[in-house]
């Protein structure tokens, strides 16, 4: 329950939303698909921004990738007839294990990014991709890391009037595989360990490697020192099993209700291991 | 605030509360077939189709719905002239005490919709947000199979 809103804002302009978000004393919250915000009990929020209206629905190919805009629910990226190549594959793989398919039709692809809590399962296939973000304040904006807006924090990353209007990703196209994996107590239930990895080849040696968690810690991150594991080397079982035990090596893990630290970290590892198998396998053939 | 929206195909304006969820507008204004269950997105007792999608009205803002095009189970039969689904639930047993029905329709309704000839795994996955508690989920499986086979599989 927001407790104190009494104004609903619906901008036509991204300008006019970023204006509205940047008024003197405001105490104005974006509002996209609604799933968190309508559910939270918040005292601080005055204003809601509805960015519906501001034609950021889109999954479109570019000639380098694709560009998804920042309010196209995330059903319409699983289902997506334009998302053809490994990568392509990876967002909608992630985006169809997001909730329900009601709940799909909602939850939007910035809104997945942005809220970005422990069982969001689009930010850790936007790390492996390499994805980039397009925040606009207005008429200025920048283009920059995904990984920088989620280590940093989505809302922190943002400043005050700024809003993400939409996620590239490059496509990577032949020698490259990935793999998507969440593990849940049922199909909707939030993930326990959410996995998502991308392998390129270059001949028999591993080009790039990315290895990106989600669930078993606080938010999505990659997992530098088992991506080195693997890069620029002959994968053989051994070197991925090393990159499987250092994925998991240093790791805050979570434990709470659904699954304990214990359980997490004895999972993670096959995991791991069985999504280096599978986007190599796919990377070969 | 006014908020303008049509409904089951009658266009109405409502002034709210910019706090009101749409659940709790549709019920206020008599589309009782819109149920809370969870209140949080998870049972899908409140799906109605908000410009052809199914989607959850407890975690909407009726403010959202500005200009939608809103379906609720009402607008899909009468029960002199029922929807096929609805007259495919009954056949099929596929309701007990009622509560997930109207939710569960309109999730299947969005779903032949827009895919006529549904596999039984897109049936399972298009209703994968609608919980029942009584009849088991394999009959309204049953029952949205036999209205996109036109009748064949009863």
């Amino acid at each position: 329950m927001l407790k104190h809103l009494t104004q609903f804002y619906r901008p036509a302009s991204v300008e006019e939303a970023c204006a509205l978000l940047a008024a003197r004393d405001s105490r104005n919250v974006a509002l996209a698909g609604g799933t968190t915000i309508a559910a939270v009990n918040d005292t601080t929020i005055e204003g809601l921004v509805d960015l519906s209206g501001l034609d950021l629905s889109y999954v479109r190919r570019t000639s380098d990738g694709y560009v998804i805009g920042a309010t196209t629910p995330v059903q319409d990226i699983y289902k997506s007839p334009v998302l053809t190549g490994p990568a392509g594959q990876l967002l909608r793989s992630a985006a169809g294990k997001i909730g329900s398919t009601l709940l799909r039709h909602s939850i939007t692809a910035g809104g997945n990014l942005v809220a970005l809590f422990p069982w969001s399962d689009l930010p850790p296939a936007l790390l492996v991709l390499d994805a980039q973000a397009v925040c606009r304040r207005g008429v200025p904006k920048r283009t920059v890391a995904v990984k920088n807006m989620i280590e940093t924090g989505p809302r922190h990353y943002l400043q005050t009037g700024e809003i993400l209007t939409e996620i590239q990703v490059p496509e990577f196209g032949l020698g490259t595989g990935v793999a998507f994996r969440k593990l849940s107590k049922t199909k909707n239930d939030y993930a326990l360990i959410t996995v998502a990895v991308r392998i390129t080849l270059q001949g028999e040696e591993v080009k790039e490697a990315r290895i990106a968690l989600n669930a078993v810690c606080k938010k999505a991150q990659r997992r530098l020192d088992a991506e080195k594991q693997l890069e620029n080397m002959v994968p053989t079982p051994d070197r991925i099993a090393s990159a499987a035990a250092a994925a998991v090596r240093d790791l805050d893990m979570t434990t709470d209700f659904r699954a304990s630290r214990e359980y997490r970290q004895e999972v993670l590892p096959v995991l791991v291991r069985r999504c280096i198998d599978e986007a190599l396998h796919q990377a070969r053939s | 605030m006014n908020v303008t929206m049509t409904i089951n195909g009658t266009k109405r304006s409502f002034d709210i509360d910019p706090r009101m969820l749409l659940l709790d507008l549709l019920r206020e204004k008599g589309y009782k077939s819109v149920k809370k269950g969870c209140g949080e997105g998870s049972c899908g007792a409140c799906a109605v189709l908000i410009n052809g999608r199914p989607r959850n009205s407890c975690l909407l803002f009726a403010a959202q719905c500005e200009g939608a095009v809103i379906t609720t189970a009402e607008g899909l039969g009468t029960p002199d002239h029922p929807h096929p689904l609805q007259t495919a639930f009954v056949k099929h047993g596929a309701t007990q005490c009622g509560y997930c029905n109207p939710g569960s329709l309109i999730a299947a309704k969005a779903l032949l919709d827009t895919n006529p000839h549904p596999t039984e795994e897109e049936v399972r996955e298009a209703l994968d947000g609608n919980l029942c508690r009584c009849t088991g989920y394999v009959k309204r499986i049953e029952a949205v199979l036999d209205v996109a086979s036109g009748g064949k599989k009863a």
